[in-house]
């Protein structure tokens, strides 16, 4: 049992589980800078993937989707580094199929029934993701730290001493993922997802609004990147033609 | 007079050993693993080089001065990287074959180019392909296709891998030269095509979303939903500021609070 949960509220989580989410969540971090970046740490396949180790991807997909469209404008790329989605959206995902409150009804019954509680766990991702920003950026401050202890090469010419400080910072990358990743995890799993149940009426309405806000916010926020005089035909174009794409095959597919 | 002799002569295509370009390849991944704010990837650079200087006839004042001349700031692209990698490697190379090329031409050689790699690949990944490849799995997404975007990520990594290996070998041959590849006005047409292309796929999520709120029987109704959508992708248009996701997310639900105080 979780020690600050009370009694009976939620499950013992399943460890065995949350050691594999732990271990993709160092993984994914690795990928998101400090190796290969595949884009597999992205918030959709991070979710997704998470979706799949608990059986249920199509969670995954309702909660990475909203959150994947909303930080689209954020860039990983040196000091304008942002947060950090992907233990973010593991933890998201994990924490409530831990809970036992699958949100993939959402997206398979066509019920919006469950919307109020994946509102609730984007916001708890963005929270979480802030956190994380905190501790990458202590990372970061760690590695410069490393990084002039390697300046005694500059004297001594020793070749091992660089080799084990880049891996040192590869290992911190690796460890700091899969701790947030069940840090986090336990946090939604624990207290964030039960205090839902205590949440007031208008609360709960707002936040079954959230994710259908979200597509929107990330939208413009790569409108605005792209430039909107420069832009707007070619999204027009996109968007008209999809519009009524959709309408159409709405109407005429089963 | 004979044309050719005018011509400066072809040399012999050079390439690196299979073992020494795994070994900067695989390295190569790692670039950005040690980045710190002062000098941000010197220690991957460094990290990277290593496995050539380990292949020389060593000595340590040499490596002394080896490693002065990666040590200072250095940041580039990390998928371009290896271009500007390859050609170190052969300028350390040309280097200790001769006393043409002098050690702070190499710091210079890799400052300038670095920086222009850096924002090439800025426009073009970044800026370019990124967007493009996250509305493509977002559209993906909104129909549902999770396999699709397993798939999409899949040929990226397999073609960002491909690019990095066949990198490392082009920038080697060209050693100095690669500067020239800068110039190549294919960069700037790809990099037009891949902005392109991520703008229509943003409309096309964007028509694809509306389509699918219109028929969501939501709480607030459709039309409060249209004002929502329509205030949060002109919000950051009108703000002129760019503001981190998790920070919206926040935005959204004042504009949730407010939608659900409204109704």
């Amino acid at each position: 049992m979780i020690p600050w949960v009370p009694p009976g509220l939620v499950s013992d989580p399943n460890l065995p589980a949350l050691l594999v989410l732990g271990l993709m969540a160092g993984l994914l971090a690795l990928d998101d800078t400090a190796f290969a970046q595949t884009w597999f740490g992205q918030p959709l396949p991070a979710a997704i993937l998470t979706g799949y180790l608990f059986g249920d991807p199509i969670t995954g997909l309702a909660v990475g989707l909203p959150l994947q469209l909303v930080l689209s404008g954020n860039i990983p790329v040196g000091q304008t580094f942002t947060g950090d989605p992907t233990s973010a959206a593991i933890a998201a995902v994990g924490g409530t199929l831990l809970a036992g409150r699958p949100l993939s009804p959402v997206l398979v019954a066509d019920t919006v029934g469950t919307l109020p509680l994946l509102g609730w766990v984007i916001l708890g991702a963005g929270l979480l993701s802030m956190l994380g920003h905190l501790l990458i950026q202590a990372e970061r401050r760690s590695n410069g730290i490393w990084m002039l202890k390697g300046l005694h090469s500059l004297r001594d010419g020793r070749l091992g001493r660089i080799d084990s400080l880049h891996i040192r910072c590869l290992g911190t990358t690796f460890l700091r993922g899969l701790a947030s990743g069940i840090l986090f995890t336990l946090f939604i799993y624990g207290a964030w997802v039960p205090l839902y149940d205590h949440l007031p009426g208008l609360i709960r309405t707002s936040l079954g609004t959230l994710p259908l806000l979200l597509p929107g916010l990330g939208v413009g926020t790569l409108i605005d990147r792209y430039g909107l005089k420069s832009s707007w035909h070619w999204m027009a174009l996109g968007m008209v033609c999809t519009f009524f794409a959709a309408r159409y095959f709405s109407g005429v597919l089963p | 007079m004979n044309p050719d002799l005018t011509r400066k002569p072809k040399e012999p295509r050079r390439r690196l050993s299979w073992g020494l370009q795994w070994s900067l390849w695989v390295r190569s991944l790692s670039l950005q693993a040690s980045w710190n704010h002062q000098r941000m990837q010197n220690l991957g650079l460094l990290w990277n080089v290593l496995p050539w200087l380990r292949r020389q006839k060593r000595h340590i004042n040499q490596d002394r001065l080896f490693f002065r001349r990666y040590y200072g700031f250095f940041n580039t692209n990390p998928y371009l990287a290896n271009f500007l990698i390859g050609g170190l490697v052969r300028l350390e190379e040309d280097r200790s074959a001769g006393p043409e090329i002098e050690s702070e031409f190499i710091g210079t050689f890799r400052d300038s180019v670095g920086r222009a790699f850096a924002s090439l690949g800025d426009q073009l990944f970044w800026l370019g392909l990124r967007p493009t490849l996250v509305m493509l799995i977002c559209f993906s997404g909104l129909l549902g296709q999770i396999s699709s975007i397993m798939l999409i990520l899949g040929i990226f990594t397999v073609f960002q891998l491909v690019l990095r290996w066949l990198a490392l070998q082009r920038g080697y041959e060209l050693g100095m030269d690669i500067v020239d590849l800068l110039f190549d006005r294919r960069w700037h047409l790809w990099i037009a095509r891949t902005k392109r292309a991520g703008m229509v796929l943003t409309g096309m999520v964007i028509g694809l979303y509306l389509a699918q709120i219109t028929d969501t029987g939501v709480s607030p109704g459709r039309g409060m939903l249209w004002v929502g959508t329509g205030l949060g992708m002109g919000l950051p248009v009108i703000l002129r500021k760019r503001l981190p996701g998790e920070v919206m997310i926040l935005a959204a639900l004042l504009m949730a609070l407010v939608l659900a105080f409204a109704i």
